[in-house]
């Protein structure tokens, strides 16, 4: 293959959707596996969604509790037919964008993941912290603070695309979207965070591509 | 072949990541000749990159007892809703409510009262309290039979699920007078394939009137399936201005 064949299509990032657990008949009864199956995930994606850790805590709880209401007045052909995943996370989103849009009038500050001041202290006390963490932990906020300054669609379509990996269709449905839109949204969004961090990329991506084993550190 | 061009390749960058992309190898002879598409295509790959690399936050650990807690305490206190007998020129109906809204709405057929409450509780999955319709209920069932459009505001569906809740927002969205498919609610959705979901979220309906599954019918106009009988529908149509059978074909507007 030369050089150029496919020199920055990677295959390096998670581009296939974690694997998914598979579930007898959601109910009432079954519910508290389900909450300790899907509040991990739920709480990642209310998180990247919100930047905000407490918004994200209510969220996931509001919205098992409308899930578990849900559940409890479907009649046993439709649990059988529920795609449990994509219904939660439909839920989350559906409560994330309630919540942020009633929260978008008080105009609440962003609060962002990890502090950088408090990151480069801490890490500078320590005299063996290489030098190279700490400028990731801080392009790590760089990047937090890039998604959300997306608008809430496009950060959905690119959260569930690149960070959570899912496919297209997978996306579709969570978002109750045609495969169409799903694909121009995750488009506009990469064009939009490429605008925002395009200076700082070829800073934060290794210039020695990391293979597989090395992303795991 | 057509060559590519550079916003053509721009926007299936993210396609080709899959490695199925049929224009595969026309997007990569553009590529090795277009160097700032390789520069785009490389600064996304950045952008992916770098999205993969935020850290994974764990929940707290008293996350889950607080979820199952806060389902035990709404579960214990979903606290009844009121149930009211409306008089309307279709009959009586029987109207359930809360302070956020009415909650549902079922045409009396002359049913045991008591089977009617225990099938609208099992919907609801909430208790009811016969009581009296106060004003503001009474006011919304007159306004469908007046102006066919009542105040949605006044009607409550939170407590359906996401994809219940936006049919009968679609469906709300057809105006008295015509009918539209199940297949045209499911294409407004987004979701083409999901007619027969969209069928289920209409007959499973809590607030019938209200809510206008009646103005959904199948994709040949037959009037297909209604909870109340297929003759109550018609006369709700009819009532609307809308006539199944004898006529003219732009006035029943058969969907699609
Ligand atoms: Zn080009």
């Amino acid at each position: 293959m030369s050089a150029l064949a496919a020199p920055f299509i990677g295959d390096h990032y998670r581009v296939t959707a974690p694997a998914t657990v598979s579930h007898p008949v959601p109910g009432p009864e079954t519910f508290e596996s389900i909450v300790d199956d899907y509040q991990r995930r739920l709480y990642g994606f209310a998180l990247r969604m919100t930047g905000n850790r407490e918004d994200a805590e209510e969220i996931v709880q509001d919205a098992f509790v409308r899930a578990y209401r849900a559940l409890a007045k479907m009649d046993p052909q439709q649990r059988s037919e529920l795609r449990l995943q994509p219904w939660l996370y439909t839920i989350t989103l559906n409560v994330t964008r309630n919540r942020l849009r009633s929260k978008r009038a008080t105009n609440v500050a962003l609060d962002a993941l990890a502090d950088p001041d408090a990151l480069l202290n801490e890490t500078q006390e320590g005299p063996d912290q290489p030098q190279h963490i700490v400028d990731r932990a801080a392009d790590m906020v760089l990047v937090e603070q890039a998604l959300l300054q997306l608008p809430m669609h496009l950060r959905a379509a690119a959260t569930l695309r690149f960070i959570e990996g899912r496919s297209h269709p997978e996306i579709a449905e969570i978002l109750n979207q045609p495969i169409g839109t799903v694909k121009s949204h995750v488009h506009r969004a990469v064009r939009i965070l490429r605008r925002i961090l395009g200076p700082q990329v070829g800073r934060i991506v290794p210039s020695d591509r990391p293979t597989a084993a090395e992303e795991e550190e | 072949m057509t060559p590519l061009r550079c916003c053509d390749v721009e926007r299936l960058w993210d396609e080709m990541r899959e490695g199925v992309q049929p224009r595969r190898e026309h997007v990569l002879a553009h590529l090795r000749a277009c160097p700032e598409c390789q520069e785009i295509y490389r600064e996304n790959e950045g952008i992916a990159y770098c999205l993969t690399c935020l850290p994974l936050v764990d929940p707290p650990q008293s996350l889950v007892p607080k979820i199952l807690d806060h389902i035990k305490a709404t579960v214990k206190i979903a606290a009844p809703d009121s149930i009211a007998r409306v008089e309307s020129p279709i009959g009586r109906l029987y109207v359930a409510f809360r302070h956020t809204g009415i909650t549902a709405v079922a045409v009396d057929r002359g049913e045991d009262e008591e089977l009617v409450l225990a099938k609208l509780q099992r919907r609801l999955g909430r208790g009811l309290i016969p009581s009296q319709a106060p004003q503001w209920v009474t006011e919304t069932v007159a306004a469908f039979f007046q102006t066919h459009r009542p105040d949605l505001e006044k009607v409550d569906i939170s407590e359906l699920t996401p994809f219940e809740q936006s049919a009968l927002r679609a469906a709300a969205t057809i105006p008295p007078g015509e009918v539209r498919s199940y297949g045209w609610i499911a294409e407004k959705l987004g979701q083409p394939t999901a007619a027969r979901a969209v069928g289920r979220a209409m007959a499973r309906n809590p607030v019938a009137l209200l809510y206008p599954c009646h103005r959904v019918v199948d994709a040949t106009g037959a009037l297909h399936q209604y909870a109340y009988g297929v003759e109550v529908k018609a006369r709700i149509l009819a009532l609307e201005g809308y006539h199944s059978k004898g006529a003219p074909p732009q006035a029943a507007r058969p969907p699609r």
